[in-house]
């Protein structure tokens, strides 16, 4: 039995409307359906993720929404026993095919984790790594890359004295600007956020808040979030989870003002969640 | 209120048992090392280190069977250390919860408590027999069998105590499972690694029964690992058995210089693990 919602048009509308003139869609799911060995935790979900705009999904913890997000970037094929039938189209490629290769997917496709995982390395080598994994560069060319993403990230002038000593010794929210630069510094098309700031205090919260703003210039920007503040601040479209199913996409302001769906209304308005 | 007073009591007995026993195991250990450095000091002159091995009475001392030890527990290391590392890799970044990875687990703990003994005779089946003859080479492969599964052992838990999203994370930015694995797992947990082989070699070290139908023992001067070769346990098993005063003195000798080997390893390993944390 599947009770999901029949979402796409509305899922479409609501992009056209929050996204005009146009933005084309950077990542387009269809008939997702995913499993933790027997726990359905996606359930036919179809949705669109536009180009250079920034994505929030939000819902109850199980929803499903990092599950997506991991999804996105391949994480799930790490562990066997999770498995994803369905199409996620990216630039026309099916993301979930194995025709294409995983290394490359999470090159173009880049992850921030909820926690800071700084690698116990130098801040510069932190950066180094991801970047040597797929361009060879001449050192000179290592150096301008490591600033130019230190910079993008907001971190460069705490970072610029102490590039060659441990990035351990960072703050939680210097850390976790780290790792952003860490990702954009491999250049993909898209940056997936996990709950980039929960583990932050709030004025961490608001440089990374900030940041996310600057980087819809370049990047597609997709966040999960549990701050509805946040999604309703950073985010163009918002997207709501319950349960492994796609409630509602709708601009931002429009969900968070006037919901749809009675769900999206009682989970933004704290009634469960 | 007599419940309460003999609780007390069962308490107080108890815990004087367990402080009595503890005490004893320490008194036994103080009485050890005393013994050994009653005994072995006076005997450690620096002969010791430049005389090898010659008659009683002749002024003999230890030095074919340090450098015995020294080349046998290295060659052990360079065979043992490797495969250890990988298999305990293996175990914690591909094994874990997989059928094959809790066979090689069970297998390699029921190796780490077999007796040395075994592993001796092992080897000797199997390279002694064979081969015609015992040697260097065959002393350096049983070390080798005690060395592996310590550092197995060791490298599986250590690479667990690296947190699950560290890897994910390299993964993240695309790299594939090897590079994770050298540069970000290896990288996060080489403290405990280093802990582990220390660890192994100091277990290494102490071994006489692997080595007696191995590598047997030499009183000659010998630096081939395809003759039988002198080491310090060996040496120890020798001298200490024979009616001679200055023999005894020299088994003394050798025992005193293993013990403090090992307890700097020991103390070693345990400053770079502290340092880890």
């Amino acid at each position: 039995m599947n009770f999901a919602p029949e979402t796409s048009i509305d899922i479409a509308s609501a992009v056209n409307r929050a996204t005009a003139p146009s933005a084309e869609s950077k990542l387009k799911v269809e008939k997702l359906n995913f499993f933790y060995g027997d726990n359905h935790a996606l359930k036919n979900i179809n949705f669109e993720i536009p180009e250079k705009r920034v994505t929030a999904m939000i819902g109850p913890s199980g929803c499903g929404k990092s599950t997506l997000l991991r999804i996105f970037n391949r994480m799930y094929q790490l562990y066997p026993g999770q498995r994803a039938e369905g199409k996620i189209l990216f630039d026309g490629a099916d993301l979930l095919s194995k025709d294409l290769d995983s290394t490359v997917v999470r090159s173009r496709i880049g992850m921030v984790f909820q926690k800071p995982t700084p690698f116990p390395m130098s801040i510069y080598d932190n950066i180094a790594f991801g970047v040597r994994l797929h361009e060879r560069l001449s050192k000179a060319q290592m150096d301008e890359r490591v600033e130019w993403c230190l910079r993008k990230a907001a971190i460069w002038e705490e970072a610029k004295d102490r590039l060659h000593t441990s990035a351990l010794g960072l703050s939680g929210g210097q850390q976790q600007r780290l790792c952003i630069a860490r990702t954009i510094a491999v250049r993909p098309e898209v940056i997936l956020l996990d709950e980039p700031t929960s583990a932050l205090d709030p004025i961490s919260t608001s440089k990374i808040e900030d940041l996310i703003d600057e980087l819809k210039q370049e990047f597609t920007i997709v966040i999960v979030t549990h701050n509805m503040q946040q999604a309703a601040r950073c985010a163009d479209i918002t997207s709501f989870f319950y349960l492994g199913e796609l409630i509602e996409v709708a601009a931002s302001n429009e969900i968070f003002t006037n919901p749809r769906e009675a769900r999206t209304r009682d989970y933004i308005t704290g009634r469960f969640g | 209120m007599a419940s309460l007073a003999r609780r007390r009591a069962t308490d107080y007995t108890v815990k004087a048992i367990s402080v009595g026993f503890a005490a004893l195991s320490l008194v036994l250990l103080a009485w050890i090392l005393w013994t050994l450095v009653a005994r072995g000091l006076p005997a450690l002159g620096p002969h010791v280190f430049t005389h090898i091995t010659a008659p009683p009475g002749a002024g003999g001392g230890l030095l074919n069977a340090i450098v015995g030890s020294l080349i046998q527990i290295g060659v052990a290391l360079i065979i043992g250390t490797p495969i250890g590392l990988m298999c305990g890799t293996f175990l914690a970044e591909n094994g874990r919860g997989t059928q094959v990875g809790n066979a090689v687990r069970f297998v390699n703990d029921v190796l780490l408590s077999a007796p040395s003994i075994l592993i001796g005779l092992f080897v000797y089946q199997l390279l002694v027999v064979p081969f015609g003859g015992f040697s260097g080479w065959a002393g350096s492969i049983a070390l080798a069998i005690i060395i592996i599964p310590v550092v197995v052992r060791t490298t599986e838990d250590m690479l667990n105590l690296v947190p699950i999203g560290l890897r994910e994370a390299a993964f993240a930015l695309g790299a594939p499972q090897w590079k994770v694995v050298t540069f970000i797992t290896w990288r996060a947990g080489r403290a405990g690694i280093v802990t582990g082989i220390l660890l192994a070699i100091a277990r290494a070290a102490g071994e006489t029964a692997p080595l007696l139908f191995t590598s047997l023992g030499n009183n000659g001067w010998s630096l081939s690992l395809d003759a039988p070769m002198a080491s310090l346990p060996i040496a120890i098993y020798q001298y200490a058995a024979s009616p001679f005063e200055d023999w005894v003195a020299l088994a003394w000798a050798g025992a005193l210089i293993i013990t403090v080997g090992v307890l700097t390893l020991n103390i070693l390993s345990r400053l770079v693990l502290a340092k880890m944390k």
